[in-house]
């Protein structure tokens, strides 16, 4: 009996030493030769090839190390500040002694002394490049492609390089409504029509991660219409939501000049960090 | 059910000791320190300060436990060889999977501590700046300590065969950075021919795919490369097959 139990139990662990130190590994080894090609040979890529990102300013470097990292976010971010740095330092642009020679054409028209609605302009040769570039390591960063579109669009006045950009960016993010709603706002630009651009963006500005500068545009583009009390709500939500000193400092000049117009505050026009606060009487898609 | 009780032990006691490791508070409190630098980082984005907080501070968080998971997991087993201390180990009724399997789960579980204290530091950091919980975080920390259990897995099996730790850290260096590369790798691939071609596929079908696991790049709105079961999978298979082939190598060497 005794002799039957021992030869079991050896058997055993035969068996187990067979298992653990050849089957299992070679199981395993199979595995990894099966799933290794198959999840190679069948994933779709999240991000655009890397033939598409472009060298701007000696990026080559960087740009390799982000990517075999996998720290395109990040990068994005990176130069998501430099393309604001870049914007945010004055353009020399022939334009402006143009424009100073330019009799008086009124109100929101270059040369008169709105000057909040000439915020940005400029030829800024570099930005496209620089925007394409985050967009190419990061296709998911709708912010920046709405900044980089609505500045290119309504402040650089470039709108067809606005279009092929946001087309660009809805490649690799078909479903983001966000790039449609500003195409459709640029389309309208087009026509002259201020108040049909300011209501296409409505549902942009109201989203509470906005880039300040559309909810400037849409503001701007409210008071050139004639829609006062939704300019002044948008320059209030302004005032509460961003950090950007020029974004500020005109919005309270703004708020100013329209109370200074007799226009007070509507209840309940603002709230912080509430852009879903926003009314626009009659406006509303 | 021994040998599991046999392993825990053995886990329990390489948690305590990567926690009492002088080392691992100094790369909490690099961690710290770097991921409080976020917060001056993301003044400069303005508007976009929430994410390059949580960016900064999630990269940073990665490459800190990917340094202190090399760093460990390279020596763990060396260590102990050169010390002696294994002698005394193996003079008990200690099984090798068992061994194997405790050290593992050991550095998993230090891991899985240090992502963890790094995690609250940048979570109270983006809270006090007066920001919400970004929704992808805490799957993106979670994925993190996926690819930590891939490669340490890849580590201690390395480890093994490699002449020094040095060398060990510097070829997991390099299959972590192939891991991300795969689908830049698929356009090289695409756009090479033979033997080229060969090297390159034998290559990507052969190292773990990190890719899939890297949520923090993806953020709330890119596209899931895989369903969880998948993942679950894929990461069984990647922590599984360097312990087995660890196990091989392992019962060849005399103590």
């Amino acid at each position: 009996m005794k002799n039957y139990s021992d030869s079991n139990s050896r058997a055993n662990r035969r068996f187990a030493v067979f298992l653990i130190y050849l089957a299992l590994p070679v199981l395993a080894a199979a595995a990894l030769a099966f799933t290794g090609p198959w999840i190679f040979l069948t994933s779709i890529p999240a991000f655009p090839p890397p033939d598409n990102i472009r060298e701007v300013r000696y990026s080559a470097v960087e740009d390799a190390l982000a990517l075999s990292l996998g720290m395109r976010r990040l990068a994005a971010d990176v130069w998501f500040i430099r393309l604001m740095q870049y914007y945010g330092s004055p353009d020399i642009d022939e334009r402006e002694n143009l424009y100073a020679e330019m009799p008086d054409a009124g109100h929101g028209q270059p040369g008169h002394h709105c000057a909040g609605a000439h915020f940005g302009e400029g030829q800024y040769p570099d930005f496209l490049p620089l925007a394409s570039h985050i967009l190419a390591l990061d296709p998911y960063f709708t912010n920046a492609g709405l900044y980089t579109a609505g500045s290119l669009a309504f402040n650089l006045h470039r709108p067809e390089e606005a279009v092929g950009f946001l087309n660009g960016a809805l490649v690799y993010h078909p479903k983001e409504w966000k790039y449609a709603t500003l195409l459709a706002a640029i389309g309208y630009s087009k026509s002259k029509d201020p108040a049909k651009v300011a209501r296409i963006i409505t549902p942009l500005i109201m989203e509470p991660d906005c880039p300040v500068m559309l909810r400037q545009l849409a503001a701007f583009l409210n008071k050139k219409a004639g829609n006062y009390s939704a300019a002044y709500s948008i320059y209030k939500t302004i005032l509460e939501t961003t950090k950007d000193r020029f974004y500020i400092d005109n919005s309270r000049k703004e708020i100013a000049e329209l109370e200074g117009m007799g226009l007070a505050a509507p209840p309940g026009a603002a709230s912080p960090r509430g852009a879903a606060s926003l009314r626009f009487g009659g406006h509303r898609p | 059910m021994k040998n599991f009780f046999t392993a825990w032990n053995i886990a329990r006691h390489s948690l305590v000791e990567n926690y009492k490791n002088r080392f691992f508070a100094l790369f909490v409190i690099f961690a710290g320190v770097l991921i409080y630098a976020s917060l001056l980082a993301g003044v400069m984005a303005m508007d976009e300060e929430a994410r390059v907080i949580t960016d900064l501070g999630l990269a940073l968080m990665e490459l800190t436990a990917l340094a202190y998971a090399l760093l460990a997991a390279a020596s763990t087993i060396t260590r102990e060889i050169e010390t002696k201390t294994i002698y005394l180990i193996f003079s008990r009724p200690v099984p090798r999977p068992a061994y194997l399997a405790g050290k593992a789960a050991g550095l998993y579980a230090s891991l899985a501590l240090m992502l963890g204290v790094m995690a609250l530091i940048q979570l109270s950091l983006i809270s006090f700046r007066g920001f919400a919980l970004p929704p992808f975080y805490l799957k993106a920390v979670f994925f993190i300590w996926c690819k930590l259990l891939i490669i340490i897995s890849a580590v201690l099996f390395i480890s093994l065969f490699s002449t020094s730790t040095v060398s060990t850290i510097t070829i997991s260096g390099i299959l972590w950075t192939l891991g991300h590369f795969t689908s830049e790798a698929k356009f090289l691939i695409n756009k090479s021919s033979g033997s080229a071609s060969l090297l390159l596929k034998a290559c990507a079908y052969f190292i773990p795919n990190f890719q899939l696991f890297n949520a923090r790049d993806l953020g709330a709105s890119g596209p899931a490369p895989a369903g969880p079961g998948f993942l679950a999978a894929y990461l069984l298979l990647w922590v599984s097959a360097p312990y087995l082939f660890s196990l091989v190598l392992f019962r060849k060497k005399e103590f």
